[in-house]
């Protein structure tokens, strides 16, 4: 990926200096355009090496690290971008315990980042999984979908500490029907589980990956279990199966709508060493009250993804909720535009002839 | 004589051509759509040979450029007709109706606007599947596993009947 793709070498530079907080899509994406536009960018991460999710989540068949690798060195070598990795900027709310946190060996304050530059951007992704409200999802063996696909891909790297799963000769259970839900069938089936099972409580049709995944899944060797619900995670000092239930689809009620019922008589046990969650993930920034980005998100702000901390923009899953890895991009492009713009006007003098400019909602899409 | 290529057995869906297109020109010109079974892939303008879109056009508002072998659209020319028979035309689905009351319709010009920088979403795409590549040099690219998935690809959205080259 070449980040840079908005000019064909190092600019004049422009005297500004910028930090950016989250080397994945969106962050790299916001430092090629202001690196393209002669700032001075630094790019912290709490991981090792630079992607993010894309090199840390997504597995290497779909998107190769090495390429992503290759756009990294070219910001750092050609256009004098810092990145200071394992690296995590905090701010002054109780530490989040997210996936990866781990690897970081340095924390820094973000008030001392917005100090020593003109600007800052925050762009760090959602690393905290949601969980399954279910009885026994805190036993030991239940992971969520990152806790499963992060350790596995960051062992390629290095791993010290790294709390890898045993996987070859277990049998695994994945629930739910997204992407993440795919890419750990897939690792779990590479890593040599002896069964792999897919649980959606819907059909594969209505599934959010698609049903040719499934299909695709299931000629690689795993079993789909469309229609089940899970009801508890069974097992005693450790996941020893998960309790589901079938799920059907009522008849089309008053106002038209099909409610999901699940028969709870009918419940079944499913054997199972490791139970992989995989139901979304959330966005944990640093300052995420002080920033207010509920209103960044309405557009409710004195400036397009400004947070309400002055001069400290945001952009990607961060603010979106997770998504796919171009709507990242996208964000990134634009949050770095709106700071270039903002900047470039507050050096003017003229940011009080925009103060009453209207954030239009199609700019915010 | 250029034109776009798209791997679609390298292509995860991820948008990104489509995002990074819509942010240096506004209305995307390479679109993301979904096959019936759920899958993810953009479509792209493959700056034809023997363009339909060329021949649907009454106001000869599409032309070959004459030194990089693009298919462009001379939005001056563009009538703005309301039957929008390139849209019809097009069997890649690749000619964009954006909506706008002023110039309607828009199709990628390899982004020859850039000033030589060329296409903006290839460098992007994060699966080294998009490339720019000669008409001549295209079957060198194309792989078997490419093929597959293309054809694939045309059961679902292109119509079956166009040629496959």
């Amino acid at each position: 990926m070449d980040f840079t793709f908005l000019c064909s070498g190092k600019p004049e530079p422009n005297g500004r200096k910028v930090a950016i907080i989250g080397a994945g899509p969106s962050g790299l994406s916001a430092t090629g355009y202001l690196a393209c536009a002669g700032y001075k960018v630094e790019v912290y991460d709490k991981l090792p090496k630079p992607g993010g999710l894309m090199v840390f989540g997504i597995p290497g068949h779909r998107i190769s690290p090495e390429n992503i690798a290759r756009g990294a060195e070219k910001l750092e070598k050609e256009f004098g971008v810092e990145f200071k990795l394992r690296t995590k900027i905090c701010g002054s709310e109780p530490m989040h315990e997210e996936t990866g946190d781990d690897m970081a060996y340095t924390y820094k304050s973000l008030g001392g980042r917005v100090e020593d530059n003109d600007a800052v951007l925050i762009c760090t992704g959602t690393w905290k999984s949601r969980r399954m409200e279910v009885p026994g999802h805190e036993l030991p063996g239940v992971y969520s979908g990152l806790e499963f696909l992060f350790p596995v891909r960051a062992a390629s790297y290095e791993i010290a500490n790294m709390d890898v799963p045993e996987i070859k000769g277990k049998k695994v259970v994945v629930i739910g029907a997204g992407f993440t839900a795919v890419d750990v069938v897939h690792a779990a089936l590479t890593e040599g589980a002896s069964r792999v099972s897919l649980v959606y409580r819907r059909s594969r049709e209505e599934a959010p990956c698609g049903s040719m995944e499934f299909n695709m899944l299931e000629k690689q060797g795993a079993v789909c279990m469309e229609h089940s619900a899970p009801l508890e995670i069974v097992g005693t000092d450790r996941v020893e199966g998960v309790r589901f239930a079938p799920c059907v689809m009522s008849e089309p009620d008053e106002a038209g709508k099909c409610r999901l019922t699940v028969q709870k008589e009918e419940s079944f046990v499913m054997e199972a060493d490791i139970v992989v969650t995989a139901v979304g993930e959330m966005g944990t920034p640093p300052f995420a009250h002080d920033l207010g980005l509920d209103n960044v998100r309405k557009g409710d702000v004195k400036w397009l993804q400004m947070t309400s901390l002055d001069s400290v923009f945001v952009a990607g899953d961060v603010l979106m909720g997770p998504s796919k890895i171009g709507k990242a991009v996208y964000s990134g492009l634009k949050a770095a535009k709106s700071l270039d713009e903002w900047l470039t006007l507050k050096d003017q003098g003229r940011l009080d002839e925009f103060q009453d400019e209207v954030i239009r909602r199609e700019d915010l899409r | 004589m250029q034109t776009l290529y798209l791997d679609y057995s390298k292509c995860i869906g991820c948008g990104t051509c489509e995002s990074v297109c819509k942010f240096v020109h506004t209305h995307p010109r390479i679109i993301m759509t979904r096959t019936p079974d759920g899958w993810w892939v953009p479509l792209y303008c493959q700056h034809c040979q023997n363009p339909k879109c060329m021949k649907a056009c009454t106001n000869k508002a599409i032309y070959r450029d004459p030194d990089t072998g693009a298919v462009l659209l001379k939005q001056e020319l563009c009538a703005e007709c309301p039957t929008k028979n390139c849209l019809m035309a097009c069997p890649y689905v690749a000619m964009i109706c954006t909506g706008a009351r002023k110039a309607p319709i828009t199709k990628c010009n390899l982004c020859l606007d850039r000033g030589g920088l060329g296409p903006a979403c290839a460098p992007m795409c994060p699966c080294d599947a998009l490339m720019l590549v000669d008409h001549e040099d295209l079957d060198k690219v194309k792989t078997p596993e490419a093929q597959k998935a293309y054809e694939l690809v045309r059961q679902h959205i292109i119509c079956p009947e166009c040629p496959t080259s």
